[in-house]
């Protein structure tokens, strides 16, 4: 019983993770309707602001934490505003393209700094060990994991709900035209999603970092891995981040432990979720959570 | 006056000396270029070093490192331009791209040297002209069984393997000689960057697995040391070359005490000849600290001076070191290389035979932030029996 129950919290843990990484594709897509291939790269970005600022000016790591969210915050406001904005109104692959190069792009610029190739380690900040309750045991970095994702959730879900910017995000989200007579800036909410999906790039970077070490290659493969758990919580819904993030997570936990034992070489996890996120599909094609779209001729 | 003139001579000279380009192909973008970055800087820093040192018998060598993102079509197009070119010898990297190359290098007859040590490199068909710089992944994990077989008999061991052909490399001699040595493999598990690795070792934990031996990358072995040593699990862990090293001392921290690692390389930080040169190398080229301390770099190095000796022997033979009649040249010379240039614990020595370059290997454990070696360099006692039945 234990057993279950450890896999259960661990697949929880790793899905807050996703569902945090997850919660920033969202937000674009929400707003904008774009789909952010680079959303991994600002993931890096945001480790790695992070790692330099902590080893290279000494910074205490929560100060270096918070300059890295508004830094990413900043570079994915100017990339929406220097790439993405000329493209309103212009075909979705020309925009999917875009965000494509974008990632290329951003790859380039960081193996352009000491961090392109290597493995990092941010300074340990955290007690070793973790906490045990019931047989299961969590560490302290995948403790701070689930506390940070469920503050940012509450905070974005305050934002939206109650902040006039907030609304008008919303606004935009349902309906554009309505929210342009109304005097809502498009334009402004548009590059305000992207800052808005920095900060969360930048906190999923500096967790992934605590947990597993910074590797550019590692934090852009968790960009692509949330991919599952946007479709499957559906791709405009923010509850449905969070709840496609913790099912994938659990989903690859309980895979692990159940059906690799029966499959030589084991590695169900990659592969198990997907199975799922197809089966829900074919009942829920706009995912769990995803604004069912019906047009009518 | 005379510096002058010294100057222009120097210059004149190196103006005159014949050219013979070298390439190396990897990742320095992309995955595993954690390790194909510094494996560059070490072949770009030998070259450097062996052309300004005269350790090229009047040749100028023009090493080019080029980027292939770890993708087999790169690999190919950038071995395709330095045949057209006429460059003698090859350096490569990846397994999946060596593999990938063996029916054209057999063709072309090039001499090829991987940063794989994949055993299947040099295993036929199409392997003449293929060389390892060290010792095969296969025997290294064999190593580690000795070693784990001697330390606890009958152990219970679990393989965690790369999910590529790198990982699964050693898997097939590893379980033949688990079953020589008297050891239990109690699972393979294929092993790709995961955040959490608790279900694979809550499983391995229900199994009674005592070692977990990995043949992977460093970063997802030092995320699984760590949850290991959450849980609290008392599992050893053992590495091969491309798993342990400084990477994963730093991305494990205090969990990795204990580990240990096999590998042919020296620490930069040991009293060794080669590590002191390893260490005068990186400084001289201003490379920083984590380029020094990288297991990688001295690889790199390992594999330019490889091919540099061979096409200095086959130069100073008289033969032609370009175009075709400089492969075979350069073929001729690899088949009989025998020297020392000291980057390793033992020599490099090949014959038509033999194609592993550096037949020694040490085990080393992880003490107070450091690998430290714990035995001498040596040969594994069962990898040719179970690998060529003899």
């Amino acid at each position: 019983m234990s057993y279950l129950l450890q896999l259960l919290v661990s697949g929880l843990v790793v899905g807050s993770i996703y569902a945090l990484a997850a919660l920033g594709f969202v937000l674009i897509y929400k707003a904008s309707r774009v789909i952010n291939f680079a959303h991994g790269q600002f993931i890096a970005v945001g480790a790695f602001t992070v790692y330099a600022l902590v080893v290279y000016l000494k910074l205490n790591v929560w100060l270096a934490f918070a300059a890295a969210i508004l830094f990413t915050a900043l570079v994915a406001y100017l990339v929406e505003k220097l790439f993405l904005k000329p493209l309103v109104g212009q075909p979705i692959i020309s925009v999917i393209m875009v965000t494509i190069g974008l990632a290329s792009l951003l790859d380039g610029l960081i193996h352009l700094t000491p961090f392109g190739g290597g493995n990092f380690s941010l300074p340990r900040f955290l007690p070793e060990g973790g906490v045990s309750f019931l047989g299961v045991s969590v560490s302290y970095p995948q403790l701070l994991a689930v506390v940070l994702t469920a503050l940012f959730l509450a905070g974005f879900g305050w934002f939206f709900q109650r902040s006039t910017l907030g609304a008008a995000m919303r606004a935009v989200a349902d309906d554009q035209m309505a929210a342009m007579s109304l005097g809502v800036s498009v334009e402004h909410v548009f590059a305000l999603a992207w800052a808005a999906a920095g900060i969360t790039a930048a906190a999923a970077g500096f967790i992934v970092g605590t947990v597993s070490g910074i590797n550019l290659e590692s934090l852009v493969a968790i960009g692509l891995k949330v991919f599952p758990a946007v479709i499957l919580g559906g791709l405009d819904s923010i509850p449905g981040a969070v709840v496609g993030g913790i099912v994938i997570g659990v989903l690859e936990n309980l895979a692990t432990g159940y059906l690799d034992p029966l499959v030589p070489g084991g590695g169900t996890a990659d592969v198990f979720p997907f199975v799922v996120l197809l089966l829900v599909l074919w009942f829920k094609p706009h995912g769990l959570f995803g604004t069912e779209e019906i047009e009518r001729v | 006056m005379r510096k002058l003139a010294v100057m222009v001579f120097l210059l004149l000279g190196f103006g005159f000396a014949q050219k013979v380009h070298l390439m190396w192909s990897g990742a320095i973008t992309g995955p595993t270029s954690d390790a194909g970055k510094y494996y560059a800087q070490g072949v770009e820093d030998y070259c450097k070093y062996a052309n300004e040192e005269g350790k090229t018998g009047g040749l100028t060598i023009v090493c080019e490192t080029r980027d292939d993102q770890y993708n087999n079509a790169n690999t190919q197009r950038n071995f395709e331009e330095a045949l057209e070119r006429g460059d003698p010898a090859f350096l490569g990297y990846s397994t999946g791209g060596t593999l990938q190359l063996k029916p054209l290098i057999q063709e072309v007859g090039m001499t090829y040297i991987p940063a794989s040590y994949h055993i299947g490199n040099i295993d036929p068909p199409d392997n003449d002209y293929l060389f390892l710089p060290i010792v095969s992944y296969s025997e290294q994990v064999i190593a580690l069984l000795e070693y784990i077989a001697k330390e606890k008999p009958g152990a219970k061991v679990a393989l965690a393997v790369h999910p590529s052909p790198f990982g699964r490399a050693p898997v097939p001699d590893a379980k033949k000689a688990a079953k020589e040595l008297g050891i239990e493999i109690v699972e393979v598990q294929e092993m790709a960057k995961g955040l959490d690795y608790t279900a694979t070792l809550k499983r391995f934990a229900n199994k009674g697995v005592e070692y977990i031996v990995y043949q992977n990358v460093a970063g997802p072995v030092a995320t699984m040391i760590k949850d290991a040593k959450r849980l609290g699990l008392k599992i050893k862990h053992a590495a091969a070359h491309y798993a342990g090293g400084p990477d994963l001392l730093r991305l494990a921290g205090d969990a990795a005490e204990g580990v240990i690692w096999v590998t042919s390389y020296f620490m930069p930080y040991e009293d060794a000849a080669g590590a002191a040169f390893v260490k005068k190398l990186g400084e001289r080229y201003k490379r920083p600290a984590d380029t020094i301390e990288s297991v990688h770099y001295p690889s790199g190095m390992l594999a330019a001076a490889i091919a540099i000796e061979a096409i200095k022997r086959a130069h100073e033979a008289g033969k032609p070191v370009t175009g075709d009649a400089g492969r075979e040249a350069v073929y001729a010379e690899m088949l009989k290389l025998s020297f020392d240039p000291g980057l390793a614990v033992g020599p490099v020595t090949y014959t038509k035979e033999d194609h592993v370059g550096v037949d020694h290997m040490r085990v080393l454990r992880a003490e107070g932030g450091k690998f430290v070696p714990i035995t001498e360099p040596f040969q594994s006692k069962l990898f040719r029996k179970v690998h060529y039945g003899k």
